[in-house]
């Protein structure tokens, strides 16, 4: 069945009228506003999958439909949609993951008194992420971007009585904001300089051939930077906010402060999926300047860079952590970083492939974690867990998939050849192999720590009241796991036997098969990982939550420094933050003062001409005639009598009037 | 010479069911019954809906046919659009009043709407001085009744006689005026008259003329000098009443003078820049409005005469939007006017809705209305931002392309429009005073009981609203028509 591009709409609008159901119902609406949301869902992942089969047909095509939305000067600002297999595959999979999560949301929100409310935000959330995805206008993109902003600011916030969530919702809002401000200076210089936003627009579109050769060709006066690598650049830097991506990654950790089908949500469908999305949907303006070799710096240099960079410290830095859902951001942090290599070292499709199986396993992981703090009494440190292997079976196994999954073991589990695509895009890249050991060093790191979460979490004793006493969950969260965790394990078909999604992605590219030394070594990696982790944690369980972190008494420095987190957040505080609060002190006093005092000076006199004006008019001339007309109706005689004075008092100012714009005419005239 | 009577029948055809559902509404109320008001009211305002649902029909089906009737009408965009958009206007003016009227005589009322409404279809088409006349008169006649409908109350029997009395001096004016012009052309058909204009040189006489057409349109459009009997009109007339003086009227009248400024009076507009013609009396009479109006607003504190003198400067605006119409066309005063109509009447049914239980006079009988009726307060919300032209609403795109069409005129029209724009930011100050009532002061003990809305009136509000948001989202749907 074909399904054209100008009907994209449909799939953000569905989940987007499910947000207005939401929002109008009232609060008792709970089993409309979450009916709506799981439906509208659903029916756009059958859309998204109808879509899918269209994108298919014709993977090289870049369907298009643009449409002027308003006219301004003499063109036009126009919009569109576009279809391709990028824009497909993200939608099915953004469409399922969500589902999935929104019908786990039904078990794990259902004490709360804000349930439809819950419900509204989140298919706000889709909608948002579903109308960035099939955008064909940056500025489009643009005004999704930002809704995906807002609406993670409800979300997060969500427990808005919680202090900590409170500020984690403001955090992520403004550390993303930071990078947003980059994009959006990006997207005015595209605009100033090419005159379009559309992505495709027969020929004329910013990633047309045309386009791009014109702003490779311009180069910056004070650097030599050609425009395509600088506004390459700024745009990244909102790519680097949304994907928490070193150096503002930090609000990604702290988002676990809202409910945890919201952290699944943000980790593995919508909010952070939007970055490496942009950077792969606007690939070849990154990449335009890779021609030229004469160059001081390539856009996707900075990118494979930043995303080693991330890949490494999120790793690291999920070692030393002890929550569960911090462990998990962490980990988001490192793979995102992966996402980030691979587009800079110049394969997007491995990227998105990378996106895609990560977003199963990390949704997975997730919502395994929230199965387990649910029944844990919202208990989310692991040194206050332990021992759930046995009595949450199901959560155990699908958790158990996710990590395999998430640590690359071999073969049977989708991350491994995700990675794997990665790591040998890495050794191709003739840049530089930095970024390849970064990455490698990480494949342990990332099966070590997800080892020491298992360990601590499902096998031993239980070490603390509420763990002791939990059991396993209702269907209505269960069944979403199973299904996540046969997903993840699915997933490998899409990349073995053959590399089928990366050549649908781009036909073009020439795919030659990975190399079996580099294989072989990460799968040594992965075993001594996992080995390590369960050496350490596996053999000898933790006996009392108290008992010391082998690594913590071996090296108590590093951990120290890693569990709080490098010390980033303290950093900005005492540099950005006191800057900003200085700055704003600054402007306040100016406001107060300064402006403040000249408006307040300027109100009064607008009050006085005011009431000067309305003194003139009402009583000099209205007030003649009322109190006149009052007299009159006193002492009861004629309205004829009330009518010759009302009609003296207007007409004369007609007359008046007339005689003046007369005047004003003749004066006019001869001059 | 063989006169197309057909034709006519044809062109006119709205006019027709308007009068025709008039007159029947007056029928079916006629006979003595037991029915009570508000089941009459319900009758003939069923009636009224109908025929005017009618006339926007028959009217969108007429096409652009251009000249008909050996060029008595011109069915041009403009005239179709105004006519659509009176009509629209009414209707929403009707769903008002079958809403909140509680007056004695219900069929009246709305058969009075329906003639005014005549009127205006009228002037939206006209193309010559006598039809102009003739639908003017039709429609503030009508609009004199109307104003003086509230017998109960003296404030009403006030308002009619100073609008009446005023409206008589101006059409005194315009005919004068339209026959010094008869005078000099020898014919009252507007491209006839442009014809002859363009041939013959610019007479003392002809400004004489040109002031006193000018002197009428000042008083149809509420325009500083001639703005006197705006504030009391508004605060006595009925509610509904206002609502189609402040909206309907305006953009009839508007339409009315912009073909007969533009297409007709154009070969001597003169310019900005002291050529003798009428643009220069225009400016001044639009900088008037504008001054007069936002200064004098900030002192008010009853809400009917607030909205009146917002009246006076949006009329400055629009008459700014007229100067800049020789260059850039009808489209920015038409889209202004209309949305600017649908804001008014929007305001003037939250106040008819209130008035159902309480007076709704000073600012002060606001107070509170968020926890009385959320629904009113979101909608006067609305209203009040799209009047003060807060984007996204209809109004600021009415702000914007008016005051970008005289800012590409340049010299003297752009600093108006700068002027303007200064102005916007003194009228937020009290269409906030409104909102600040609304939705932060809270209500006084006797008033603080819940409003309740009637559905039509509700169902009319929503509509009003949802179109302000509508054309500020997509204003092409307006702007593209031209």
């Amino acid at each position: 069945m074909y399904f054209p591009a100008s009907h994209l709409w449909i799939i953000p609008a569905l989940p987007l009228v499910a947000a207005a159901i939401g929002a109008l119902v009232p609060r008792s609406g709970r089993a409309l506003a979450s009916g709506a949301a799981i439906a509208s869902m659903v029916a756009a992942f059958f859309v998204s999958c109808l879509a899918l089969h269209t994108a298919l047909a014709d993977p090289a095509a870049h369907a298009a439909h643009n449409f002027a939305w308003f006219d301004v000067g003499s063109g036009a600002m126009r919009l569109g949609w576009l279809l391709d297999p990028l824009t497909a595959f993200m939608c099915v999979m953004v469409t399922f993951v969500s589902s999935l999560i929104f019908i786990f949301s039904l078990g794990y929100m259902k004490e709360d008194a804000n349930f439809k409310q819950f419900f509204c935000f989140l298919s706000l959330f889709a909608a948002a992420m579903l109308g960035l995805l099939v955008a064909n206008s940056l500025l489009l993109l643009f005004i999704c971007w930002e809704l995906v902003g807002l609406a993670s600011y409800l979300l997060i916030g969500f427990w808005f009585h919680k202090p900590s969530a409170a500020a984690a919702a403001k955090k992520a809002f403004i550390t993303t904001r930071i990078g947003d401000l980059g994009f959006l200076i990006g997207l005015l210089w595209l605009y100033d300089s090419t005159g379009s936003l559309l992505f495709f627009d027969g020929g004329h579109g910013v990633l047309e051939a045309a386009t791009l050769t014109a702003l490779t060709g311009k180069t910056l006066v004070c650097c030599g930077l050609t425009v395509s690598t600088a506004i390459g650049l700024l745009i990244f830097c909102g790519a680097v906010g949304k994907s928490g991506q070193f150096p503002l990654h930090v609000w990604l950790p702290d988002a676990m402060e809202g409910p945890t089908p919201v952290s699944a949500l943000i980790h593995a469908a919508t909010m952070v999926a939007a970055g490496v999305f942009l950077i792969a949907r606007v690939y070849p303006l990154m990449s335009a300047d890779q021609v030229l070799a004469n160059v001081p710096l390539h856009a996707l240099t900075v990118v494979a860079f930043i995303g080693a960079i991330t890949a490494l410290l999120g790793a690291c830095i999920a070692v030393a952590q002890n929550d569960i859902k911090r462990i998990l951001a962490f980990s988001t942090v490192s793979q995102l970083g992966y996402m980030m290599l691979a587009l800079g070292v110049g394969s997007w499709t491995a990227a998105i492939f990378h996106l895609l199986t990560h977003a199963f396993f990390k949704a997975l992981l997730f919502l395994g974690a929230g199965s387990v703090i649910h029944a844990a009494h919202h208990e989310q440190d692991i040194r206050r867990l332990g021992g759930l292997g046995a009595k949450m079976k199901i959560t155990f196994a699908t958790f158990a998939i996710g990590m395999m999954a998430l640590s690359g073991v071999p073969f049977l589990f989708s991350g491994f050849w995700s990675k794997e695509g990665i790591l040998h895009a890495a050794h191709e890249w003739d840049v530089s192999h930095l970024p390849l050991y970064a990455g490698l060093a990480a494949v342990v790191l990332t099966a070590f720590y997800m080892t020491r979460l298992m360990a601590e979490t499902f096998f031993g004793k239980s070490r603390s009241h509420e763990s002791g006493h939990a059991h396993e969950n209702s269907a209505v969260m269960t069944v979403p796991l199973v299904l996540l965790a046969a997903c993840a394990i699915l997933l490998s078909l899409l990349a073995w036997p053959s590399p089928w999604l990366q050549h649908q992605l781009d036909p073009s590219a020439h795919s030659e098969p990975g190399g079996i030394s580099l294989m072989v070594l990460s799968i040594v990696l992965v075993a001594v990982g996992i080995g390590s982790g369960w050496a350490i944690y596996g053999r000898k369980p933790r006996a009392t939550e108290a008992s010391p972190d082998p690594l913590e008494t071996a090296a108590p420095d590093i951990i120290a420094a890693l569990a709080a987190r490098l010390g980033f957040d303290e950093l900005y505080a005492a540099t950005v933050g006191r800057l900003n609060s200085g700055f704003a002190s600054l402007a306040d006093f100016m406001e107060r003062w300064i402006w403040g005092g000249a408006v307040t000076l300027l109100a009064r006199f607008g009050e006085f001409t005011g009431v000067v004006n309305r003194e003139t008019d009402e009583n000099t001339l209205n007030g003649g005639f009322d109190s006149v007309s009052h007299q009159i109706r006193g002492t009861g005689r004629a309205y004829s009598r009330a009518q010759t004075g009302d009609a003296h008092g207007y007409m004369r100012f007609i007359a008046l009037g007339f005689v003046v714009l007369m005047l004003f005419v003749m004066l006019g005239g001869s001059r | 010479m063989n006169t197309p009577y057909g034709e006519l029948l044809v062109a006119l055809r709205p006019e027709l069911c308007l009068v025709v559902g008039a007159l029947v509404a007056l029928a079916v109320d006629l006979p003595k019954s037991s029915r009570s008001p508000t089941q009459r009211l319900q009758i003939s305002s069923t009636i009224g809906a109908i025929a005017i649902i009618a006339a926007l029909v028959c009217g969108l089906d007429a096409g652009l046919p251009g000249q008909l009737f050996s060029g008595v009408f011109n069915l041009d965009m403009l005239a179709q659009a105004s006519r659509a958009g009176v009509l629209g206007l009414a209707l929403l003016t009707l769903g008002i009043t079958a809403g909140t009227s509680r007056l004695r005589h219900p069929a009246e009322f709305v058969a009075i709407i329906l003639f005014a409404t005549a009127g205006f279809t009228l002037m939206a088409v006209a193309q010559q001085l006598l039809l102009a006349f003739l639908a003017l008169e039709l429609a503030s006649l009508s609009l004199y009744v109307l104003a003086g409908f509230d017998k109960t109350r003296p404030e009403s029997a006030e308002a009619a006689l100073k609008y009446f009395l005023f409206g008589g001096v101006s059409a005194a004016f315009m005919l004068f005026g339209f026959s010094l012009i008869y005078g000099i052309t020898g014919s009252i058909e507007l491209p006839e008259i442009a014809h002859r204009l363009a041939m013959t040189d610019t007479s003392p006489l002809l400004m004489v003329a040109l002031v006193m057409v000018l002197v009428a349109f000042g008083f149809k459009a509420a325009a500083a000098p001639f703005h006197l009997w705006a504030p009391d009109v508004y605060e006595g007339a009925p509610a509904p009443a206002s609502a189609l003086i402040a909206s309907a009227s305006k953009l009839a009248g508007f339409t009315l003078f912009l073909r007969l400024l533009w297409p007709g009076l154009g070969a001597v507009s003169g310019n900005l820049t002291g050529t003798a013609g009428w643009l220069p009396v225009v400016a001044l009479i639009a900088v008037a409005s504008m001054l007069l109006s936002n200064l004098a607003a900030l002192a008010q504190s009853n809400v009917r005469r607030l909205l009146a003198y917002s009246a006076i400067a949006h009329a400055g605006a629009l008459l700014l939007g007229v100067i800049a119409a020789g260059t850039s066309g009808p489209s920015p005063v038409f889209y202004y006017a209309a949305t600017y109509g649908l804001a008014t009447v929007g305001a003037f049914g939250v106040i008819a809705v209130i008035e159902r239980t309480g007076p709704c006079h000073s600012l002060s009988d606001l107070a509170g209305l968020r926890t009385r009726s959320p629904l009113l307060t979101g909608c006067l919300f609305v209203f009040i931002l799209s009047l003060a032209g807060i984007p996204p609403l209809a109004g600021f795109v009415g702000k914007f392309v008016v005051f970008s069409a005289a800012l590409k005129l340049g010299g003297l029209a752009g600093w108006m429009a700068l002027l303007a724009i200064f102005l916007s930011a003194i009228a937020l100050y009290y269409y906030l005073l409104i909102l600040k009532q609304a939705l932060v002061v809270p209500a006084a003990a006797p008033t603080s009981a819940p409003l309740r809305v009637p559905p039509v009136a509700a169902f009319a509000l929503l509509i009003t609203a949802g179109l302000i948001v509508l054309l500020g989202l997509w204003p092409s749907l307006l702007l593209g028509l031209f």
